[in-house]
Parts: structure tokens; C-alpha cells; sequence
């Protein structure tokens, strides 16, 4: 593969066997702007690798990397097409670190942060900082994962449980059972199949369905 | 005239040909005309126009459509209630596929032209070829939140193609015509001037406009915070009344050349003047060195002395929420908690155009 990398001289290809940090991909096209991060963010702690292309070059760059989080210029017309990874369904969401040159006051800066992307570098940045923001980027991000999938599988859960109850209330009326003969019903055709009780619910509801 | 809070306002817009009523209300000297001093900043992606209008980097912006309802649901961000009083454009979008997935799709159906706008059922064949392969056709849109996405999944869908059938990526729009060019798109649907720019370029073929799809619906709205409405009431005012004047100015057909030269200038679109124009004129290119098709509302932004053409009308934002969760952006429990009232806001477009302001004190 060819690429545009900037890192430090031990780290000149881009995939390595056997990377020793985060693999942190930084977008960016114009090479003046990338070096002066690139110096910033090369420590022992991160693989940091520059990728100078754009569109879907860049989306097979990702694909091929798969970093652990992605830098890049709050301007740059690929923003659009990175934070949204996981609506192109072969790709995992990825944090994001937004970089801008130009200075804002701290209120905008968490205000930016809050109103979608992970972390927001902004102007001169220091190591230290930059590290910082690195990982309260990658815990913020790994905490909104996490949410989003407690969210799903509690309504997984609630779903279930309706399609249960309602199968339950079907077996209660047609074949005179008491509640607890029903549930124990659904339960035993599902160990019997070894199916989970929601899908064998929903079994007895599509045949409901049909009478 | 009103009692304007703020006079000097930034707006945001996108490169686009539909970004022509803030550039003429800019240029023609409307917006000075109705009393603000407007500073217009270009934007590179819909995302940090959305994150500038949300922190108040900027004071108000040109959006698309679904953006609003988007932040007020808090999709991918932080809940912000924006409100749209006034729609800017319909209209304006294409689907463009490659010239050489065309001439493959001839070559199938052993025919040398197919008749336009063409459906969907036109790809069935390449998709199942490809199926064979274990491949897809990939296609691609510039923001998921957008008229684009919904218009090029419910073409596919009125040919019984399923979204799991294509490879459906997000793509700059600058990287469209390069990426079909080096083969990595077979197809896209975006805003002009894009698809004029394949056409031009020979490497696409543009066969369906969002005319063609869904007559004159919504494509970009203005988009300002509620609480910004709030404390500047009378400059919204002024700035609904100036792009409203704009709007109507652009219905003008000679006025449009005029706006294509202004939007070819590089602070705007910076692109040449051959592919904005068409479009602005009704036509839209096809096939490169063919006529073009006549498509009158190809671009829309207002009807000569009818207000109705701008008016955030809510079921327009119903049809849009119903969209977003057909296609999985929102759930039911999402669209039953949205107040479209609240964020297309009707009454304050009302209160401006028909300068009864006695609903908003």
C-alpha cells in the first residue's frame, strides 16, 4: 500500500505486526497541518498513522487500519462520512477527535463536544493535553456505546416479555390453562427445542393469528 | 421595517446550487435592504454546520430538510432545539449512475437508450450478477439525515430493491465525481451542481430527478436555535422577509443566469458556470453530448406571489419524520413524542409574510 506517513522513523509503514498502543488515524490532506499534530501526538502510548487521502480511498484506509480512534480537522469535508461509519454497515462506529485551528472560547469547545463529536482539540495543543483528550475521547465514546446497546437490549427484553405475556394470555383463554400452567408450557417447548421463550411466543402467536 | 436586536448575523450555508437565495439576498444588497449586515460562511460539512448552529458559532443557516428534526430528536448529538420558519428551496436533486454501469445495463436489455426518468427495476439484473459474485452495487449520498438518503431509498424500494442489496456509503460531495471516475461508485443521488459535473465530465448519466420522485417537496430550510428566536424575534423577522425577497427574485428566469455567475465565483461554489446554470435553467443535463431533459421545477425556490411555496407547512415535517422511520433513523416512540409544531414553524413565516405579528406577543 502506498500512504502519506508522517510518523515517527520506527513507525514508517503503516500496518504493523504487532502495534504496541492505540492506533490513532489521523485524516488529514493538507501535510503542513498534519506534521504539526503528528509531532504533538507521537509518544510511546499511540501508533499514530496520517492518511492524506479523501472519500472513499480514505473509507478503505479506515476499513484496512480499523484505528481505535480517528483525528481530524473540524473543517474537513470527510467529517460527514466518518462520523457516520455505522450507517455503512460493513464498518464499526469509530470515536472521533475534531481538531480546529481557530481559537474558541471553552464554552463553545464543550458545547461542540456535547453536540456530537467525542473530543474538540482546538488551537496550540500540547502533549500532555492531547493525551488527555485522547482517552476522555475514547471513554466518552465507550460510554455512549455503551448506553446505546443497554438501551436495545432493555427493549429487547420489554418486547419479549409483551410477545410472552400475550402468548401466555392466548393459552389462558383457548386452552382453559391457570397463568402459571401456560408459563410453564411456553418454558418446557423451549427447552425441549432448546429456543428461547420469546421465539417460541412468537410461534404460538403466529398460529394465534391465523384463528 | 423592524426594530432589528442584532444586526450584524453569521450565516452558514453549504456549496450548493440551492444555496442561491442566501447568496442573492447577500449580493443583490436584500439583506442590507431589510437592515442587517450578513456575513456569509461557507461550510465543508453538514455536521459542523450543525455543531456551529447548535453552540452558536453561527446564528442561523441553510439545512436540509430533516436536519432540524434530527437535532430536536438528538441523532447523533446532543437533543437542540432548532426550528425552521421558512423553506428555501425544493427540489434539486438526482440520481446519477456511471456511464459505464449505463452502457452495461444497454447491453443487458439490448437496447442503445432507456427512456428517463428510469426506475429502479433498470439495476435488477447487475444486482443479481453481481449477487453471483458475491458483490453489490455501491451507491452513495452526502449525509444520512437528507432528502437525498430518503428519495434514493424509496426509488429502490418502488422497484422492490431492498436497501441490503446495494453497498450504500457516505461521500463528501466533492469526492462523487472522482470516485466514479476511479470506479469506486456506480452510482449517487445529490444536489446539484454534482450531477451536472459527472454529466459534464462524461462519466455519469443523469436519470431521475427528485422532480420525478416527489413533486416539489422541502429540500433545504432555514435552521435557527428556538431560544436565538427568542431573543432576536424581530431579526428573524428581517431575515424570513429578506430570503423571502430572494426566494421571489430567483423566480424571475433571466435573474437565474444572473445567479448562476454569482454562485461560480470561488467564495461560493467556486466551480465553473457550465454546470451551474442548467439546472437554474430547468434543464437537466443527461448524457453528456445529448439533449438535455426539460425539467421546469428542476430547481424551486418560491412561486410568484403565492407565500404558500415557503411556508414550513407541518405535514411536510410529518412526511419527513415518517421518512426517517421508514428507513430506521427513528423509532415510534420517537415520532409519537415529536411536535412538528414546534420545530416547522408555521406561525412565525405567517406572522412575518402576512405581517401579523400578533401571535408571537
Amino acid at each position: 500500500m502506498k500512504k502519506n506517513t508522517l510518523s515517527s522513523p520506527k513507525k514508517n509503514t503503516l500496518i504493523q505486526d504487532a502495534p504496541s498502543g492505540l492506533k490513532v488515524l489521523l485524516a488529514e490532506i493538507n501535510h503542513v497541518k498534519a506534521k504539526a499534530l503528528m509531532s504533538v501526538l507521537t509518544n510511546g502510548q499511540y501508533d499514530i498513522y496520517h492518511i492524506a487521502h479523501s472519500g472513499v480511498p480514505l473509507l478503505r484506509d479506515v476499513k484496512q487500519l480499523n484505528p481505535d480512534v480517528i483525528i481530524i480537522d473540524i473543517e474537513s469535508p470527510n467529517r460527514d462520512m466518518l462520523e457516520n461509519l455505522n450507517q455503512i454497515s460493513q464498518f464499526a462506529p469509530k470515536p472521533i477527535v475534531v481538531f480546529s485551528e481557530q481559537q474558541n472560547t471553552n464554552t463553545t469547545i464543550n458545547q461542540m463536544v456535547n453536540s456530537g463529536v467525542s473530543a474538540y482539540v482546538v488551537g496550540e495543543v500540547d502533549q500532555v493535553r492531547v493525551k488527555s483528550i485522547i482517552d476522555v475521547a475514547i471513554a466518552r465514546f465507550d460510554l455512549f456505546q455503551g448506553l446505546k446497546q443497554e438501551l436495545a437490549d432493555t427493549k429487547q427484553k420489554l418486547s419479549s416479555q409483551k410477545n410472552i405475556d400475550k402468548a401466555k394470555r392466548w393459552l389462558m383463554e383457548t386452552k382453559q390453562l391457570s397463568e402459571i400452567d401456560a408459563y410453564h408450557f411456553i418454558r418446557k417447548i423451549a427447552m425441549d427445542n432448546s429456543q428461547k421463550m420469546d421465539d417460541v411466543a412468537k410461534n404460538i402467536l403466529s398460529v394465534a393469528s391465523i384463528f | 421595517m423592524f426594530s432589528i436586536e442584532k444586526k450584524n448575523i453569521t450565516l452558514g450555508f453549504m456549496p450548493l446550487t440551492d444555496s442561491a437565495p442566501l447568496v442573492i439576498a447577500h449580493e443583490m444588497g436584500i439583506f442590507e435592504k431589510w437592515g442587517l449586515n450578513v456575513n456569509l460562511t461557507k461550510q465543508n460539512s453538514w455536521a459542523t454546520l450543525r455543531d456551529k448552529l447548535h453552540s452558536g458559532v453561527i446564528d442561523a443557516a441553510q439545512m436540509l430538510a430533516p436536519m432540524p428534526i434530527a437535532s430536536n430528536i438528538g441523532l447523533h448529538g446532543q437533543k437542540s432545539t432548532v426550528i425552521s420558519p421558512m423553506i428555501l428551496s425544493r427540489n434539486g436533486n438526482g440520481i446519477t449512475l456511471s456511464t459505464k454501469l449505463y452502457q452495461k445495463i444497454l447491453s443487458q436489455h439490448d437496447t442503445n437508450a432507456l427512456s428517463m426518468p428510469f426506475s429502479a427495476n433498470i439495476l435488477k439484473h447487475e444486482i443479481d450478477e453481481r449477487k453471483r459474485g458475491g458483490n453489490k452495487l455501491t451507491l452513495a449520498v452526502v449525509f444520512p439525515y437528507s432528502c437525498h438518503y430518503y428519495q434514493l431509498i424509496e426509488w429502490l424500494k418502488n422497484s422492490d430493491i431492498s436497501p441490503s442489496e446495494i453497498n450504500l456509503l457516505i461521500v463528501p460531495p466533492s469526492d462523487m465525481v472522482p470516485s466514479m471516475h476511479s470506479g469506486d461508485l456506480d452510482g449517487f443521488c445529490v444536489g446539484s451542481p454534482w450531477n451536472a459535473k459527472a454529466v459534464r465530465e462524461g462519466v455519469g448519466i443523469t436519470g431521475v430527478t427528485s422532480s420525478d420522485l416527489w413533486e416539489d417537496s422541502p429540500e433545504k430550510v432555514l435552521g435557527l436555535m428556538s431560544d436565538w428566536q427568542v431573543k432576536h424575534p424581530e431579526t428573524t423577522f428581517a431575515l424570513v422577509s429578506a430570503l423571502y425577497e430572494a426566494c421571489q427574485w430567483l423566480e424571475n428566469i433571466p435573474n437565474r443566469f444572473e445567479a448562476a455567475r454569482f454562485l461560480s465565483r470561488a467564495k461560493y461554489l467556486d466551480t465553473h458556470i457550465d454546470v451551474i446554470a442548467p439546472s437554474l435553467m430547468g434543464s437537466c443535463l443527461t448524457l453528456n453530448n445529448t439533449s438535455p431533459r426539460k425539467v421546469e421545477s428542476y430547481q424551486q425556490f418560491s412561486t410568484l406571489g403565492d407565500p404558500t411555496f415557503n411556508k414550513p407547512a407541518h405535514h411536510y415535517g410529518e412526511n419527513i419524520a415518517k421518512l426517517m422511520q421508514a428507513c430506521g433513523h427513528i423509532n415510534t416512540q420517537q415520532i409519537t413524542d415529536l411536535d412538528i409544531a414546534s420545530i416547522y414553524r408555521e406561525d412565525i413565516y405567517q406572522a412575518v409574510i402576512y405581517k401579523d405579528k400578533k401571535s408571537l406577543y
